[in-house]
């Protein structure tokens, strides 16, 4: 199978701080992968690299055959906007806009805001009854999932998530994890995906262990 | 939806969220560009004004032959001229006015001399009605003359013994017309030595049809000031001279001048402080929002993207603000026009350019700095943690 993720040698220092030592990764089309690790261990700057919103100090890193060390600044929003959706723990919604114009905003950035696609993203993460609420007005979950659909709404072939059941409770979390099963199963994009709990790591097909900014240990969920 | 509507309803859901730092921004922007609006239709009306009352001072510019100025004599004693009188065709004249702009209304003169009972009198060939448009304070006892008519000055008339309807014989060099007086006029000034002719009479009797001897001009002083006016029509006229006439207006000209300086500067500093304040509040905003900012950048905005929405804010606060500076400036202008120099000052319908190009100059100066810091931000940064 065709590779989605491929890096080598990626590294990532502040100054003398080096938060990602030389990695090699690859990660294959439509598999979903797993990152734990202690804080500060590096996972962010992984995920941060691998989303385009940050460029490496040194190696390589190509996404669906685009090496994105050669894009342009706009080159990397343009990479960012077809072909990433990025779900945080921090939900970072727009306060002042409602459930549907926050997933419309992402649609203005991809192409243009198209309403009834947005309600339906939002319908498929359960949310048809909160389109018109703003995020002050949703719980944790449903915050959650607003952010779930914003991300798939362009139909990205690679869904990042940097801990986003971080803020939840276990039964959000289920919910979060069912849902992403279930839009990966028919949308087939890849997921890379940062989390500390270790239920949440069983979802995926694989898990890598970080510490100090290198990959330590890897192994295969069980389930696949 | 267009991506245009959505910028528009995603720029206004913005401002209203904010509405605090919008009604702030909104009137700081709308106080600057009233003053400027007000300042602008006063002085405007100060100059309407001005040049009201400096018509009741009669002509400001006087056009005279070259060689004709060559006067012997020295302060308040004139000799006469030493040469031959000269004379301006009245073609010249007509046609430098148009070429140089200068407007305003004019009367010519032509200076001559006549013989009544035995003595020689100055007399002036003149357009009656240019006369009567240009110097309104000349008072006609009798009426103003018909063609064949002549006017007496009342110095002259009261000298000669002649009166209003009297018919007189007058001698021009050789030739001899009889011509009925239809009025005496009193000015006060030179004016009432002297016999008034038609002009094209006095030309033909002369000799010198199409000509005069001076051109008396009474400036637009809101066209600009009087000196760069007569320089100006000096230009367009080589064989003669124009000069100012002093006269009271220029003192309220000059002040006027002074006072437009001063509302300027007021203005001014008034813009400056203002855009500094629309500085200040735009980048408190600007590093409220910078994880919004960071995250839409992080969505797929690019650079360009963002610094359209958050320009987009800025351009629909400098219009709102410029529209209500305009009405609100109008109101004040009102106000001070008929409080301090009881006058109207209308509402000019070309200030609400100036009130929304003030207001919007201020708003996007004022951003400046906070869009580029928009354009900078690293998504990363401002996405880290609370
Ligand atoms: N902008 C930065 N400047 C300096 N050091 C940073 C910066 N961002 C991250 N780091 C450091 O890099 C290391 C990895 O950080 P991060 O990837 O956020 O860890 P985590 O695994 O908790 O997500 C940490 O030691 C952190 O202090
Ligand atoms: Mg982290």
């Amino acid at each position: 199978m065709a590779a989605i993720i491929e890096t080598s040698g990626l590294t990532r220092s502040y100054g003398d701080i080096c938060a990602l030592k030389p990695l090699d990764l690859c990660v294959p089309e439509g598999e979903w992968l797993t990152v734990m690790g202690h804080s500060g261990s590096g996972k962010s700057t992984l995920l941060n690299l691998l989303g385009g919103l940050d460029r490496p100090s040194g190696g390589s890193i190509h996404v669906r055959g685009t090496d994105l060390a050669t894009l342009s600044e706009d080159g990397l929003a343009r990479f960012r906007r077809d072909c990433v959706g990025i779900i945080f723990q921090q939900h970072h919604l727009i306060p002042y806009l409602t459930a549907l114009e926050n997933v419309m905003m992402s649609q203005y950035f991809h192409s243009v805001p198209d309403e009834a696609e947005a309600r339906h993203a939002l319908e498929r993460v359960g949310l048809g009854h909160r389109l018109k609420n703003r995020p002050g007005e949703l719980s944790g979950g449903e915050q959650q999932r607003v952010c779930i659909a914003r991300a798939i709404i362009n139909s990205p072939r690679l869904l990042l998530g940097d801990e986003p059941t971080g803020n939840l409770d276990h039964k959000s979390t289920t919910m979060v994890m069912e849902l992403l099963r279930e839009l990966r199963d028919e949308e087939r994009f890849s997921i890379v995906m940062v989390t500390h709990n270790q239920e949440v790591a069983a979802w995926g097909d694989r898990t890598i262990h970080m510490d100090d900014g290198c990959l330590v240990r890897e192994e295969r969920t069980k389930s696949c | 939806m267009t991506k245009r509507r959505w910028l528009a309803h995603i720029v206004f859901r913005a401002l209203v969220h904010r509405r605090g730092r919008t009604l702030l921004l909104l009137a700081v922007l709308t106080l600057a560009s009233s003053l400027a609006t007000a300042l602008g239709l006063v002085s405007v009306s100060m100059r309407a004004r001005v040049a009201e009352e400096t018509k009741r001072y009669g002509a400001n510019l006087v056009i005279m032959p070259e060689s004709a100025r060559v006067e012997v004599g020295s302060g308040g004693l004139r000799f006469g001229a030493i040469g031959e009188p000269a004379y301006l065709a009245q073609d010249q004249v007509l046609a430098a006015l148009a070429r140089s702009g200068v407007k305003g209304d004019y009367s010519f003169h032509l200076k001559g001399v006549l013989t009544l009972k035995g003595v020689e009198i100055p007399c002036e060939g003149v357009d009656f009605a240019q006369v009567r448009r240009l110097s309104p304070w000349w008072q006609v006892d009798g009426d103003w003359p018909r063609p064949g008519e002549v006017l007496g000055g009342s110095d002259l008339t009261q000298r000669y013994h002649v009166h209003s309807g009297d018919l007189f014989d007058f001698t021009f060099g050789k030739e001899t017309v009889r011509a009925r007086v239809s009025g005496v006029v009193t000015s006060g000034g030179d004016e009432d030595d002297s016999l008034f002719v038609n002009l094209p009479e006095l030309q033909q009797q002369m000799g010198r049809p199409g000509q005069v001897s001076e051109v008396r001009l009474l400036a637009d002083p809101g066209n600009g000031p009087l000196k760069e006016q007569a320089a100006c029509l000096q230009r367009f006229l080589p064989g003669a001279s124009v000069k100012e006439l002093r006269q009271v207006g220029r003192t309220s000209e000059e002040l006027l001048g002074k006072v437009q300086l001063l509302m300027l500067l007021v203005t001014a500093v008034v813009l400056v402080c203002a855009g500094s304040s629309v500085a200040g509040t735009m980048s408190t905003t600007v590093l409220e929002r910078s994880k919004e900012i960071g995250l839409m950048k992080a969505m797929g905005g690019s650079r360009w993207d963002l610094l359209k929405i958050f320009s987009a804010e800025a351009l629909l606060l400098g219009v709102g603000a410029g529209v209500g500076g305009f009405l609100l400036g109008g109101l004040i202008a009102k106000f001070v026009a008929r409080s301090v120099f009881a006058a109207d000052a209308a509402l000019r319908p070309e200030f609400l350019s100036v009130a929304v190009g003030v207001s919007l100059l201020l708003a996007l100066a004022g951003s400046v700095g906070p869009l580029l810091s928009v354009f900078r931000l690293d998504p990363v940064q401002s996405l880290r943690g609370e």
